[in-house]
């Protein structure tokens, strides 16, 4: 009966058990994870379908408003505007227009001239040479 | 003992084959059967959804828009998320001005995309989704699309032309630059959910739209404007089977201004009768008249034939030749080719024909353009007809001298007269000034000189006498500037051969300031009801004169009252010689 005393015991290796404990939590950690950011992307592709259904209704008013703008200011709407006397046609008499000499070009050394210097101007506007010059 | 043993290793064989059959059948669905499975999956969950290209506007040559679109909506059912095609119908049908049974019809369907109605507003759509949601039903959604929009209306409508159903060009610029115009749709490969919603993540392959190009046109709608209230208000007062009217620049060929009546709505072609849609500009030819002489003059002249100086007995009105009697309105003596062109003596350019070869005046002929298209980029142009020497008979030379046995279109005659105006070269019409984005404007297109420059100028000078009081279209004077141009009167031909007694085209083409010319216009009335006054001097050439007169303020052109002084100072009563 002098058998051994020790009770007989199962040691549990820590090491072991830590190691795939680690392992079976990354694991359900990366799943978690993987899990979170799926429905991440189905939320933003959410936001995205509707901001796209937003900005597709603001350019199609953008581009109806635009069409009803060319309506409204067509030649034809204006005439029918005319004929019904919301505005009227003043005719200008060409005694009453004054034609201004056109533009001058720059000179050849890229220098814009204030004034025309074109003694024979039609306006008779010419300045001496002398006064441009100086 | 192993009895037991034997039972184990018994069923764990059977555990072993159930699983490999299963792992056998499971390599077969996923491996070999892939391809199959994979596209039963697509087509039940990923549908190919068209992203349409905008069409591109039509602009005029100062931008302003011709032809837009106006968003609108295509309505679409998916029928694979439909259960009840009788109750989506019941609530959709009042917004697509359908009947339940008509939609009930179209919606028993399987397929994953069909088209419901194109072309449903904004507000209808909405009120449709609305509709939808309301009463939970699916199977219904919604596609941006375009309408085509004229804001101008009947304006420039032979130019123009429309789109027709399927959003493709049926007539005019929307027909011939219809490629240019669509661009290229694009498209997107989408799965959706239970509900049909779009799940953005499993997007496929994708391919976005190319716009349609935006195509600015040489046409200036302040000129058009002018042509078409001149144009409209001739056609309503005397009443004839069609008018026409062109303005172009002779100097590059450029098409200005370009309408016809009767005319149309292209918002509403569908509502158009066929003589309406016509663009009499380009698809319908005429007898020329008078204005023809000037082909017989430039080539009599630029041949060395008859110079400034040469005189033609003009036979005192009755000219015999060929067993018939060619006649003038008023019996000339001699006149000079100046004096022929400023008469319009039929005899005098009878007599000039006759001392051309044949082949030389029918290479004449054609060197102005006539018995060939122009090239205007619009569908329907015809090429007039021009007989070959081959074919002629005694009488066509002295007959296509005064504008007979000849046919030619309108745009040819604009773009003969400018050949004269431009110094002797012929432009091919241009009507597109640029395509697309930035200022790449597409270069005036000589296509050969016809005359010299001196004898383009003499004719062109001769031409100035025509508008003189001495000429017959004094009517056609612009206040402030020099015109120079030929009246046409042309007696119509019968359907059964021969000529109709008292029924006229008659026209007017010219141009104006006569030394520098910036505007070229023809005016053709084709039988208009007046009776005897029905002459080209009397009923085209005011027309042309008010549209140049008004053409010329919106251009804000330079009088030049000196020149003007020349051609109107023999002021009095206008003669009787008007034709």
């Amino acid at each position: 009966m002098n058998g051994n005393r020790r009770r007989p015991s199962n040691a549990i290796e820590i090491n072991f058990l830590a190691r795939w404990l680690g392992l079976v939590l990354m694991i359900g950690l990366a799943g978690l994870f993987f899990v979170y950011l799926k429905n991440q992307q189905h939320a933003v592709g959410d936001q995205t379908r509707q901001v796209e259904a937003a900005l597709r209704e603001i350019e199609a008013t953008n581009e109806a408003l635009k069409a009803q703008i060319t309506a409204m200011t067509s030649r034809g709407a204006l005439q029918r505007r005319l004929d019904d006397g919301y505005f009227k046609l003043e005719p200008i008499r060409d005694t009453a227009i004054a034609r201004v000499t056109p533009a001058l070009q720059a000179e050849p050394d890229g220098v814009l001239r204030t004034a025309s210097r074109d003694p024979d101007s039609r306006l008779g506007l010419g300045v001496p040479q002398r006064a441009i010059n100086r | 003992m192993s009895e037991t043993r034997g039972r184990i290793c018994f069923v764990c064989g059977l555990l072993v084959l159930i699983f490999t059959l299963f792992a056998w059948r499971l390599i077969y669905l996923q491996v070999s059967q892939h391809d199959y499975f994979s596209l039963k999956a697509a087509e039940k969950h990923s549908i190919r959804i068209p992203i349409p290209a905008r069409r591109g506007r039509i602009l005029d040559r100062n931008g302003e828009e011709l032809a837009v679109n106006i968003p609108v909506q295509t309505v679409y059912a998916d029928g694979t998320h439909i259960r009840n095609a009788a109750a989506v119908a019941g609530v959709a049908a009042p917004f697509l001005d359908m009947t339940v049974k008509e939609l009930t019809e179209k919606l028993s369907t399987q397929r994953p995309y069909v088209v419901i109605r194109k072309g449903v507003s904004e507000e209808k759509a909405e009120g449709l989704i609305h509709a939808m949601e309301k009463s939970g039903l699916h199977g219904l959604y919604l596609q941006e699309g375009a309408e085509r929009s004229y804001p101008n209306e009947e304006m420039l409508c032979h130019v123009l032309g429309f789109v027709d159903h399927t959003g493709h060009g049926a007539d005019g610029i929307e027909k011939i630059l219809d490629q240019e115009l669509s661009g290229q749709d694009g498209f997107r490969m989408i799965e959706h959910d239970r509900k049909g919603r779009e799940i953005v993540i499993y997007r496929g392959q994708e391919q976005l739209p190319e716009n349609g190009s935006d195509i600015r046109l040489s046409i200036d709608m302040g000129l058009q404007a002018i042509v078409e209230r001149e144009i409209d208000a001739t056609y309503k007062e005397l009443h004839p089977v069609s008018a026409t009217a062109i303005l172009t620049d002779p100097m590059t060929g450029e098409v200005l201004a370009m309408a016809c009546r009767p005319n149309y709505d292209p918002n509403r072609f569908n509502e158009a009768k066929p003589e309406q849609m016509r663009n009499r500009a380009i698809t319908d030819m005429y007898e020329p008249g008078s204005t023809f002489k000037i082909v017989v003059a430039d080539a009599a002249l630029n041949e060395g034939i008859v110079d400034e100086n040469t005189r033609i007995f003009c036979e005192n009105g009755h000219f015999s030749y060929g067993g018939k009697i060619l006649k003038d309105h008023i019996g000339y003596g001699e006149l000079s080719l100046h004096d022929i062109l400023m008469k319009s003596s039929n005899i005098g350019s009878a007599k000039m024909a006759l001392r051309m070869a044949d082949n030389t005046y029918y290479d004449y002929v054609r060197r102005f353009g006539f018995g060939e298209k122009t090239g205007i980029p619009l569908n329907g142009e015809i090429s007039g007809l021009v007989n070959p020497p081959q074919r002629w008979d005694m009488l066509t030379k002295t007959r296509m001298a005064m504008g007979q046995s000849v046919a030619v279109t309108p745009i040819q005659m604009v773009m003969a007269m400018s050949a004269v105006a431009n110094g002797g070269k012929l432009m091919k019409p241009r009507l597109v000034l640029s395509r697309g984005e930035g200022d790449n404007v597409e270069a005036p297109v000589p296509l050969r000189e016809v005359v010299r420059t001196k004898t383009a100028n003499f004719v062109s000078n001769a031409l100035q006498s025509v508008v003189s009081n001495q000429g017959t279209a004094p009517l056609a004077r612009i206040e402030g500037f020099t015109v120079a141009g030929k009246t046409g009167t042309a007696q119509k031909i019968s359907p059964h051969g021969g000529y109709l007694d008292n029924r006229y085209i008659v026209s007017f083409a010219g141009f104006f300031p006569a030394e520098h010319p910036k505007l070229m216009g023809i005016v053709i009335v084709d039988d208009a009801p007046i009776g005897k006054a029905n002459f080209g001097g009397l009923v085209a050439a005011p027309v042309f004169s008010r549209i140049g007169g008004k053409a010329a303020r919106y251009l804000d052109l330079q009088p030049e009252s000196a020149a003007v002084m020349a051609q109107s100072g023999n002021a009095g009563s206008i003669p009787g010689s008007i034709r």
